[in-house]
């Protein structure tokens, strides 16, 4: 069978992805628009008054019909203007890109603490099934799924930045300015959501090297005399690279929710803290604008993921 | 030296004395220093930093940093002084003349003289995005008199003018970056004429401003510069004080005291303010149609045992809107509703309950209003009430009570105290007004006493037409008032100078830090 060129699967990928931005961001509109709440209360501010409210709702076409003003947005975003926030009037495109960032480096720096100790762990517990190192690694595993990230938050902030004073409490640094402080403010808050990565990874992957390990082709190399590393290394580890892959691609896709909560925490002012301030306020372009960025990322991360298994495995259809 | 400045070297004098008390150091390191910038964690992004068009009470912190007023107030009773208008007088009842000081430019460089402000005035009175239109509602015209003076001529006589000044409508912009500005705001690029001019926003993150070196008043500010971290969490926020990488933090709850003081690096300012916590009753529907039901309501209160339980004994026990230390407190009207739960089953049972009551209320779901919540529950079984409270996030519970839905018949909030009283009382007590739920009628007496509040300049004939009006709003029972928060403030010991008001926005006026 032919494989189709990359361009036009990536092409088509795309292309199927619209749909899935336009019927997400529009659920979310709706969601917004059914909560009660109203911003023109809040833009007509302490001193409100009923006649006040009904000429902001005109000032800010709150008072046109709801799909108009989906309508409305989704035409500007087409143009490539996420538009600006009710409140405040800074543009969405303007806070996403300053809030990204923070999000970003939180989210590699857990995916890194999560591969490093989750891929070794699981490994180790492959070998010997059973032992008392499998029998801890679980243990570990079930203790990073259970305990909730942002309860690890709080114990890491009071140990390690107030009592120990070793890493700041609060807050985040520009990469750009300053990269080393910028670590620095993401470490605790990348170890808080690298906890359930690392459990997942380490049980995922022991659970697919057993497997492998089991199979009929890897008794055949222990028959040729092969070395267990050498048949771990070069055959146990590539065969289970798709699952890897696409753990990993869940992962991303989970930590970038966990944000959420671990920014509060961490008074990290990323696209979590952002989402929040944006739906507690009913500031719905800021919660519009970053369901479309998420989106569009998650959508992103699964494209690589697919890209990648496929070229290490082309038995996989494109 | 004007009375002014000698008022702020008194108290700098005092917080340099304290100071010496306290580290027994030399004079020479502790004398009021230049230099530094404070670091403060700040609990909300603002709505807008445009006087005009913002609206929540939380933006003054940022506000009064950058803007001047037309009129300041006392940091301990609220009574008017000078600010930008060196003087102000009533020549009659239906004229305020404002005498405007001379040489004071904005951060642009334009000079904030009398057409300024009356440019000011005219915008805040009519711009379609003015969010303050009704605060200047008595004023008919604005003229200039003279560079230096300005002359409003009033519909009807309005003495809460000179504290309503005091606020955003008071609050000074630069005409010519209003004029040049997108959209005629300068939200996202304030200029005005305050101690620290605008350096920078980011929403939700951060807010950075540099010393005015033109500042008008002498020696001020003290600091470089402020800079704002939005801290929305108020635990976290603590915490970055007590870590060191914020100077100072406002509005905290009073249950994070204890905590905070355990911090050896940290020191606590707290004092009495407007901020009032407080049940809005919708009196327009049952149950609290009948003001024996409401009557009883403010009865079953234990207002002292609230404080101590649910505000760590840092705050006033409130029986009206207005504090002990405000110059208009009348103290005869605190006596109404002492705590009585027989006395409010008596209520109850003359307005036709005799086998209890079930009250729908609406709250927030934060902890600190979760707790208040279950003390009054508790409260109110003792007396034969069944408090329900269904809970959501601010905006949602108070557009739900208040706007056009009319859910639930009362709301524990709070309300945030305005400079002139006569505001707090029209806002919430007048037939119309968007926090009189109900939209219901009040007694003709009350609201020819908040007129009547505002018709006289002097000062004891205020008073006692505030009297009327406390005790008309307390007799007809119109709101459940539980207690006025302090203001919890918490520093770094290097920040000096730092001084509780009464209105409970922070202003940093005299502020300095010690190297």
């Amino acid at each position: 069978m032919a494989r189709r060129s990359p361009v036009k699967v990536v092409g088509s990928r795309l292309l199927q992805a619209l749909p899935v931005i336009v019927l997400a961001t529009f659920m979310v509109f709706a969601l917004l628009k059914l909560v009660p709440g109203d911003i023109a209360v809040t833009l007509a501010g302490d001193n409100a008054s009923d006649a006040r409210i009904t000429e902001i709702r005109h000032i800010y076409g709150l008072d046109r019909p709801f799909l108009v003003q989906y309508g409305v947005w989704l035409g500007n975003v087409i143009q490539g203007d996420l538009s600006q926030s009710l409140l405040t009037g800074e543009q969405v495109a303007t806070s996403i890109g300053r809030a990204f960032p923070n999000t970003l480096l939180i989210v590699v720096i857990a995916l890194i603490l999560a591969l490093l100790t989750g891929i070794p762990m699981g490994v180790i517990a492959a070998i010997k099934p059973n032992g008392w190192v499998d029998k801890a690694v679980s243990m570990i595993a079930s203790l990073g799924v259970a305990i909730p990230g942002f309860w690890l938050a709080m114990i890491l902030v009071a140990e390690i930045s107030l009592r120990l004073n070793w890493l700041p409490a609060t807050g985040a640094k520009s990469l750009t300015a300053s990269p080393i402080e910028a670590i620095r403010h993401a470490l605790l808050p990348g170890i808080a959501i690298a906890a359930y990565g690392m459990a997942e990874v380490a049980r995922q992957l022991r659970g697919s090297l057993l497997e492998v390990l089991s199979s009929q082709y890897v008794r055949t190399l222990h028959a040729k005399g092969l070395s267990m590393s050498r048949i771990l290394w070069q055959h146990g580890l590539k065969n289970v690279s798709v699952n890897l892959f696409t753990i990993i691609s869940l992962l991303v896709n989970r930590m970038l929710a966990a944000t959420v909560v671990i920014e509060a925490v961490f008074a990290i002012p990323g696209l979590g803290s952002l989402i929040v301030r944006g739906a507690i306020q009913r500031d719905f372009p800021i919660v519009q604008g970053v369901v479309f960025t998420m989106v569009i990322v998650v959508i992103l991360v699964n494209l690589i993921t697919d890209l990648l298994c496929a070229a290490i495995d082309p038995r996989i259809e494109q | 030296m004007t009375e002014m400045t000698r008022r702020e070297a008194i108290a700098l004098t005092s917080a340099a004395i304290a100071g010496v008390t306290l580290s027994g150091r030399a004079w020479a390191d502790i004398a009021p220093k230049r230099g530094g910038t404070l670091r403060i964690s700040a609990p909300a992004n603002p709505s807008s930093l445009d006087p005009a068009t913002g609206g929540a009470g939380s933006d003054h912190a940022f506000l009064f940093t950058m803007y001047d007023t037309l009129i300041e107030w006392d940091f301990e009773t609220l009574a008017p002084k000078p600010g930008l208008a060196g003087s102000w007088k009533f020549t009659d009842p239906n004229t305020l003349v404002l005498n405007i000081r001379s040489g004071v430019t904005f951060h642009d460089g334009t000079p904030l003289d009398a057409d300024a402000v009356k440019f000011n005035l005219e915008r805040n009175k009519s711009d379609q995005k003015s969010n303050i239109k009704a605060d200047l509602a008595s004023v008919a015209s604005v003229e200039v008199t003279s560079p230096t003076q300005v002359t409003l001529k009033l519909s009807t006589p309005d003495t809460a003018l000179p504290l309503i000044l005091s606020d955003r409508a008071g609050m000074m912009v630069s005409p010519s970056a209003l004029k040049a500005a997108e959209g005629g705001t300068v939200a996202r690029k304030p200029v005005g004429a305050g101690a620290y001019a605008f350096v920078s926003w980011a929403d939700g993150e951060r807010i950075v401003v540099k010393r005015n070196e033109k500042y008008w008043k002498p020696n001020r500010p003290l600091p470089d510069g402020i800079e704002f971290s939005i801290i929305p969490e108020l635990t976290t926020g603590a915490r970055s004080v007590t870590a060191g990488q914020n100077d100072l933090i406002y509005q905290l709850p009073p249950r994070q005291k204890a905590i905070i003081e355990r911090a050896s690096s940290v020191k606590v300012v707290s004092g009495p303010t407007l901020y009032v916590l407080q049940i809005f009753l919708n009196w327009a529907k049952p149950p609290f149609d009948n003001p024996k039901v409401r009557q009883a309501l403010n009865f079953a209160i234990d207002r002292e045992a609230f404080v101590k339980a649910a505000l760590a004994g840092l705050a006033e026990p409130a029986y009206m809107n207005l504090p002990k230390a405000h110059w208009a407190y009348d103290k005869s009207v605190a006596g109404l509703y002492p705590y009585d739960p027989d006395k409010a089953r008596k209520l109850l049972a003359e307005a036709g309950f005799k086998d209890g009551l079930t009250l729908d209320l609406l709250g927030y779901p934060d902890q600190d209003s979760v707790q208040r919540q279950e003390i009054l529950i508790e409260q109110l079984r003792k007396a034969g009430m069944t408090a329900r409270f269904a809970n959501a996030p601010i905006a949602e519970a108070s557009a739900a009570f208040f706007a056009s839905e009319k859910r639930g018949s009362g709301l524990l909030s709070a309300w945030t105290g305005r400079p002139d009283p006569s505001l707090t009382y029209s806002l919430m007590f007048t037939k119309d007004a968007y926090y009189n739920a109900g939209r219901a009628p009040v007694p003709p007496e009350l609201e020819a006493a908040i007129k009547e509040s505002r018709a006289s300049e002097d000062i004891e004939q205020r008073r006692k037409a505030f009297a009327t009006v406390q005790r008309l709003v307390m007799e007809n029972a119109f709101v459940a008032p539980l207690a006025f928060q302090y203001e919890l403030v918490a520093m770094n010991k290097k920040v000096q100078g730092y001084r509780p008001n009464l209105l409970g926005k922070p202003k940093y006026d005299d502020v300095w830090l010690e190297s």
